[in-house]
């Protein structure tokens, strides 16, 4: 019987997504805002038999599922490691870059904190554990409070790389599940900081601070000492479909949703 | 134990003072008891209060049936020029844009997953519970007739129950890992084009095929499979009970009259056990409805255009696509994307129909189960 | 390949048994069966019925029941198989962990990375210190100016708050000015907000206990009188603010000599951080080569084996051809490590000369220090700097004594993944995997819940089934029973928001500050967590306990009241005790069910992968953790598939599972001899 079901079941599998279904896997950063937005907007401009599948665990999820075929386009906050770019081309998938947006990693505190301005040895030394009170660095006393990421954020690593100068996170960092908790948290934590894209730094509750006296603002995408590059990977043999939807999101009016969800457009 | 003063009941003080430690420790449990339905009524309460407002609506027909059908979309809110303020979702504010132009959007926020309704969530669960109980009530159903009319204790029959006992132990967490190894990267699949990470491939008989395990895929039937495997033991275990509750004597005498084993069971066991399986399973199916963590590897997907059967060539093709569910559809509104009343709107909406989904299945069990054995007079 | 012989054995005894087995069997109980297939009756009355023709088939002798029977038999025993397919496929996928580990942790030796960091924990701990130290100057200088520093946090807790409050007015005002036709509607109404919503904000002011009345007023006239495009701080906070700055700078002038000492303190260690810092970006260019060195080394394998089973001669010439590209060579790890070796002396010396200067320092210390805060921690830094100076000193023999040619050993592998203190992954430097922060963190999470739930799941059982009537079951009942409906996610995410801002603002009231580890630093912590799982437990236990205290037989609590007990005496003295194994049954599978739970931990545990500071006594338990379960679930969707990561997650499983294990085996012994 279950041999019967198990030939039945699996006689006529296809492929996961039928040839009009795009599955994007990946990055939390983009997956949660901008990429449906900018999927409605594709379909609303005249591409409405597209369905999408848009599933965001974090960045180092896409390159094992574009490596798998589980997805089509990969959505990264980082960019691609050495070793995962060698794990695509085992599969025999080489990948494509293409930049999306910009990205400002902006500080966040508690609303109450007195503080308005890190310099970035004040942030590398906060964030690897090695001043542990506000006091040291002019804020109201108490303990300070680290919420980062988890390991399968873009986000986490490039963090890492920009402000940690490629140390460890000490081990009293507490590891939230996407950017929208790390901004609940520090909002009800007066000792609270963290690190979120610049989508979530207007939270109620917190305030994004200067670095080394600019501030993340739009203006200051070339100065501000946290921006990264937000990247799709698509592989090089992708469906019509998949290509058609990437040369909308280098348009104008993709870029447009850019601006409005909060990130920095790619022109 | 008791002593010999107890042996008479004492009246007069001493009797008072038994009276009133008796009242005592009698109110202190049943403080406690109470406070636990307390507890629990509250939380339903909170759900109730903060979700029913997204559900009904005070215009007949009283329910949001939007909210019920149609498809998940970003929120879009904004005021036009004369200051009114609109919450759209995205479709209909793409046709405010055709209409009336960009420049008369103003104070624009978009708040993702929390416009529109959560039919895509709700499907997907009822396809996720309907295909895991059918698969486990198969099996489970077979497993439980050996276990009640078949077995006698041997080696194996203890094997079988030590092994139930303990698949009903494991955590969701390992079900996940299960899956997620055995259904998405491992079981037989035959097709013509096996996928280069196959752990083994066997040609079959006709024309190109092979059967090559690859696994299914993140996908319906996988995570289907992972749930059965989860509800086995509890469907087992219920199924054995209503067959035990068939009285001997139907067995007795239908096996006097010279049927065989298989008779007795199709027609005088299973048919008077079958009410209490089903109603048992309809209990099953709440605790399978509200797992997250063996699905979140193997069939659930955060956003989905379609409908599972919308675009789909067939029913095999329904079965290998990625659900959303609504358990992980409230995970990902809670700790994935900001937080805000229209958020919480949408976040509270889904729980509150989720636990009246829930509440409406484990009543109709009761009723159920009431009839059945008003009906059943033994 | 595993699986490969579970699926045929799976298959294999369904078709065989039902087929195959059945068919040799039959032939054991030929004469019976063939007297039952034709339906003789026992009797030989009449019946209205004929019988109906017996098929060719039974006729033969082969009837179906058997089928059946060993179809059931087959679906019974698919049980096993799917425990044995999960155990075989978690051992699998784990097992693969400890030689990858191994292997890591040889490349972490043989690179010079461990050498590094026997220097480099000397730096941490003297930056810890210099942490410490700071913090009791701050402390110092904070408590001193007390005062001033709470009226100017109060004057500043007011301005926020009034434009959090106005904040949705005010954006739109900013969002209308900025267009290029800005509609004069939209202002208006912005402006008519605002006007609006200021008085409202004054309704809810937080409490000002360090201002006076006049000054408090005088913040808020100021605020009211303040137009929609005005963002200046009110002229009393920002003179509040610099009456505070200029305390702190008076109380920081006596103590300008200990300033001096600290700063003294951090400048011993600048040199010993330029060498660590100069070793680890040498040592991780070596450690990048050797790790592209092993995936080219992968990937010709892989391109060979997938050569070999190309279907056609072009596929195999192409990935021939790649294959030969991809011959990689073996780093030289000799050459970097001799000159890493070679500052051994020079990195010995410096190591004794910084613990000859620390020394002399702390001799030359001398603070006096007036705020009970500053003085706990000086008396921290006091206990630590002796343990220092001890690591200081023999540092110079383990720098001597490391040895890069000594192979890790698989034991070392297994001891450190079981006793390691640290889980860090996806670092820069080195993964380090130890179960010993999760384990614990799980371990205090089901404590507290158990805590909870025991007596409350009892004390609940005991009352249902005794003492409360048939309408009160019927209410309490369905009632407990329903929570187990509540999706864990829910539970996590009002967990979130409800209990634990309750819990959060009780512990930061006065009145309970002498709890040890009140007022909590976080919000989501073990006990948050635990409460939440004990009342997800609490409907377990509580129909097991019930289950247990309604099968002790009627006689006995009918004897005992026969002899005179009464109901409260038959209950403790006679009933539960003879429940006990059943009710002990229901704690360890509600056990299980606590350590097992993967969602409310994610969500609301806090994720820290440290193990709690007991010396804060029971302050550990508002510590936040992370669990076994919390970190597979968190970190499984990231790891490609084969990593040394992605095999410890699966350990982490195994771990789990042995764990559950242990435990239904203990609850099945007692529910046996519950049975009597």
């Amino acid at each position: 019987m279950k041999t019967m079901q198990n030939i039945i079941l699996a006689a006529v599998l296809t492929a996961v997504g039928s040839a009009q279904t795009i599955s994007l896997k990946g990055s939390d950063t983009l997956g949660a805002k901008l990429i449906p937005q900018m999927a409605e907007k594709y379909k609303a401009e005249g591409h409405a038999d597209v369905k999408f599948e848009i599933a965001a665990e974090g960045s180092s999820t896409a390159f094992p599922a574009l490596a798998n075929g589980t997805a089509q386009i990969g959505m990264s906050s980082r960019q691609i490691k050495e070793e995962e770019t060698t794990e695509c081309k085992t599969k025999g998938i080489t990948l494509q870059e293409h930049i999306v947006c910009y990205d400002m990693l902006s500080v966040i505190v508690n609303k109450n904190s007195p503080v308005a301005n890190l310099t970035k040895a004040q942030v590398a030394k906060i964030f690897t554990g090695q001043v542990k009170d506000w006091a040291e660095i002019g804020g109201t006393p108490g303990p300070i409070s680290i919420y980062t990421r988890n390991t399968s954020s873009g986000t986490y690593k490039d963090w890492q790389k920009l402000a940690m100068d490629g140390r460890d996170y000490p081990a009293s960092s507490l590891k939230m599940a996407g950017n929208e908790q790390i901004a609940q948290e520090v909002a009800k934590n007066k000792g609270g900081i963290g690190y979120v894209g610049l989508a979530y730094s207007k939270t109620r509750g917190v305030k994004a601070i200067s670095i080394d006296g600019i501030a993340p603002v739009a203006d200051n995408k070339k100065t501000y000492a946290y921006s990264r590059e937000c990247f799709l990977y698509v592989p090089e043999n992708a469906s019509a479909a998949v290509n058609s939807f990437i040369e909308f999101v280098h348009s104008d009016s993709a870029q447009k949703v850019v601006d409005s969800t909060g990130f920095i457009n790619a022109k | 134990m008791i002593s010999e003063e107890n042996l008479i009941r004492k009246k007069g003080k001493e009797g008072k003072r038994g009276k009133v430690v008796d009242r005592l420790v009698r109110s202190a449990f049943a403080g406690v008891t109470y406070a636990i339905v307390l507890v629990a009524l509250l939380l339903f309460g909170k759900i109730i209060k903060d979700g029913a407002p997204t559900l009904f609506t005070s215009e007949a027909p009283f329910i949001n049936v939007s909210f019920l059908l149609d498809k998940n979309e970003t929120l879009h809110v904004f005021d036009d020029e004369q200051g009114v303020r609109y919450k759209l979702p995205a479709s209909e504010y793409s046709e405010f844009i055709k209409k009336n132009g960009e420049d008369s959007i103003y104070n624009h926020s978009s708040y993702s997953y929390s416009g529109g309704g959560i039919v895509g969530p709700i499907v997907g669960t009822l396809l996720l519970t309907i295909g895991s109980i059918m698969i486990a009530l198969f099996f489970g159903v077979s497993a439980a007739i050996y276990l009640s009319e078949y077995a006698k204790e041997s080696p194996f029959i203890h094997a079988v129950r030590l092994a139930i006992l303990n698949l009903a132990g494991v955590p969701s967490i390992v079900f996940g890992l299960f899956g997620f190894s055995v259904f998405v990267l491992a079981v037989p699949v035959i097709t013509a084009d096996p996928s280069s990470r196959s752990l083994l491939t066997i040609p079959l008989f006709f024309g190109d095929y092979v059967m090559s395990f690859q696994g299914w895929n993140s996908s319906l039937m996988a995570g289907c499979a992972t749930l059965a495997c989860m509800i086995l033991p509890v469907i087992i275990t219920a199924s054995e009970e209503s067959l035990k509750a068939v009285p001997q004597g139907f067995r007795d005498a239908s096996l006097a009259l010279g049927a065989t084993r298989w008779q007795t069971i199709r027609r005088c066991v299973l048919p008077y056990s079958m009410p209490g399986i089903l109603t048992s399973s309809l209990l099953a199916i709440t605790r399978v409805a509200g797992e997250t963590a063996p699905i979140m590897f193997t069939a659930a997907v955060a956003a989905k255009d379609d409908l599972p059967w919308e675009g789909a060539d067939g029913p095999l093709d329904v079965l290998s696509s990625q659900v959303q569910a609504l358990p992980y559809h409230i995970y990902t509104l809670a700790a994935r994307i900001p937080n805000s009343e229209y958020t919480q709107q949408a976040q509270y909406g889904s729980v509150f129909v989720f636990i009246l989904l829930v509440a409406i299945l484990s009543i109709s069990s009761m009723v159920m189960r009431a009839k059945m054995r008003a009906k059943l007079k033994w | 390949m595993f699986f490969v012989i579970g699926s045929i054995v799976t298959i294999s005894s369904h078709a065989l048994s039902t087929l195959g087995l059945c068919c040799g069997a039959q032939f054991l109980d030929y004469p019976r069966r063939w007297c039952v297939s034709f339906h003789l009756p026992l009797d030989f009355m009449p019946t209205n019925s004929t019988p109906k023709a017996p098929s060719s088939f039974s006729r033969k002798g082969f009837s179906f029941d058997r089928v059946f029977k060993y179809f059931f038999a087959s679906n019974a025993g698919l049980t096993i198989v799917i425990l044995l397919l999960i155990i075989g496929f978690l051992l699998k996928e784990g097992l693969g962990f400890f030689p990858g580990y191994q292997r890591e942790l040889q490349i972490y030796r043989i690179t010079g990375m461990e050498y590094i960091d026997i220097s480099r924990k000397n730096l941490t701990s003297h930056e810890q210190l210099t942490s410490v130290m700071n913090r009791a100057y701050f402390a110092e200088i904070n408590g001193l100016a007390d005062r001033e520093l709470q009226r100017s946090t109060e004057s500043s807790a007011m301005v926020s708050h009034i434009d959090d409050f106005t904040a949705s007015a005010r954006d739109q005002y900013f969002e209308t000015i900025e267009d290029a036709n800005p509609a004069p509607a939209l202002i208006e109404s912005a402006k008519q907000k605002y006007a609006a919503l200021l008085p409202l904000a004054m309704k809810e002011l937080p409490l000002t206990p360090h201002l006076s009345a006049a000054e408090r007023q005088q913040i808020i006239d100021a605020m009211l009188a303040r137009p929609i495009d005005n963002e200046d701080t009110p002229e009393l906070v920002n003179q509040l603010a610099s009456e505070y700055a200029t305390v702190r700078a008076k109380f920081a002038t006596p103590l300008e000599p200990m300033r001096a000492s600290i700063d003294e303190f951090e400048a011993l260690g600048a040199d010993l951080s330029a060498r660590v810092s100069e070793m680890s970006s040498k040592v991780q260019v070596i450690k990048a080569e050797l790790n592209t060195a092993d995936i080219i080394e992968r990937d010709r394998k892989t391109l060979l084996a997938a050569a070999d089973s190309a279907k056609t001669p072009e596929e195999r010439a192409r990935l021939m051809a790649e294959a030969q590209t991809a011959i990689g060579t073996v780093p030289d790890t000799a050459t970097p490590l001799r000159e890493l070796l070679s500052g051994n002396e020079a990195g010995q010396e410096m190591h004794r000369s910084m613990h000859e200067k620390i020394s002399a320092w702390s001799n030359n210390v001398n603070v006096a220090l007036t705020q009970p805060e500053a003085q706990r921690l000086y008396q921290v830094v006091g206990k630590t700097l002796p343990v220092f100076l001890n690591e200081l000193s023999a540092t110079p023999q383990a720098l001597a004594a490391w040895d890069a040619e000594e192979p890790v050993k698989l034991g070392t592998a297994i001891f450190s993944f079981l006793t390691g203190k640290d889980w860090i992954t996806g670092g820069e430097w080195q993964d380090f995997y130890g179960i010993l922060p999760l384990f614990i963190g799980s371990l205090m999470i089901a404590v507290v819940a158990l805590i909870l739930a025991v007596p409350a799941g009892i004390g609940a059982a005991i009352y249902t089934n005794q003492f409360a009537s048939e309408r009160e079951q019927k209410i309490i009942k369905p009632v407990i029973e329903f929570i187990q409906a509540i999706p864990s996610v829910v539970l996590g995410f009002i967990g979130i928001f409800v209990l634990g801002n309750a819990l959060r603002e009780l512990s930061i009231s006065s009145s309970l500050s002498w709890f040890p580890g009140f007022p909590m630093e976080e919000r989501l912590n073990i006990f948050t967590a635990g409460c939440l799982l004990a009342l997800m437990s609490i409907p377990t236990i509580f129909s097991l306990a019930e289950d247990a205290i309604n099968n002790v037989p009627g006689v006995y609590s009918e004897a005992s009241e026969a002899l005179g007990a009464s109901k409260l005496q038959t209950t403790f003295r006679v009933v539960v005790p003879a429940a006990f194994s059943g009710i002990l049954a229901a704690i360890l599978l509600g056990f299980g069910r606590v350590i097992g739970e993967t969602m409310v931990v994610l969500l609301v545990a806090g994720n820290r992968i440290k193990i709690p500071d007991f010396s804060a006594g029971i302050g550990a338990f508002f510590q936040p953790a992370h669990t076994m379960t919390g970190i597979i679930a968190q970190e499984l969707g990231e790891v490609p598939l084969g990593s040394v990561h992605y095999r410890a997650l699966f350990v982490v499983g195994i771990l789990l599972f042995t764990i559950v294990l242990g435990i239904n085996a203990l609850a099945h012994r007692f529910t046996r001899n519950m049975k009597h």
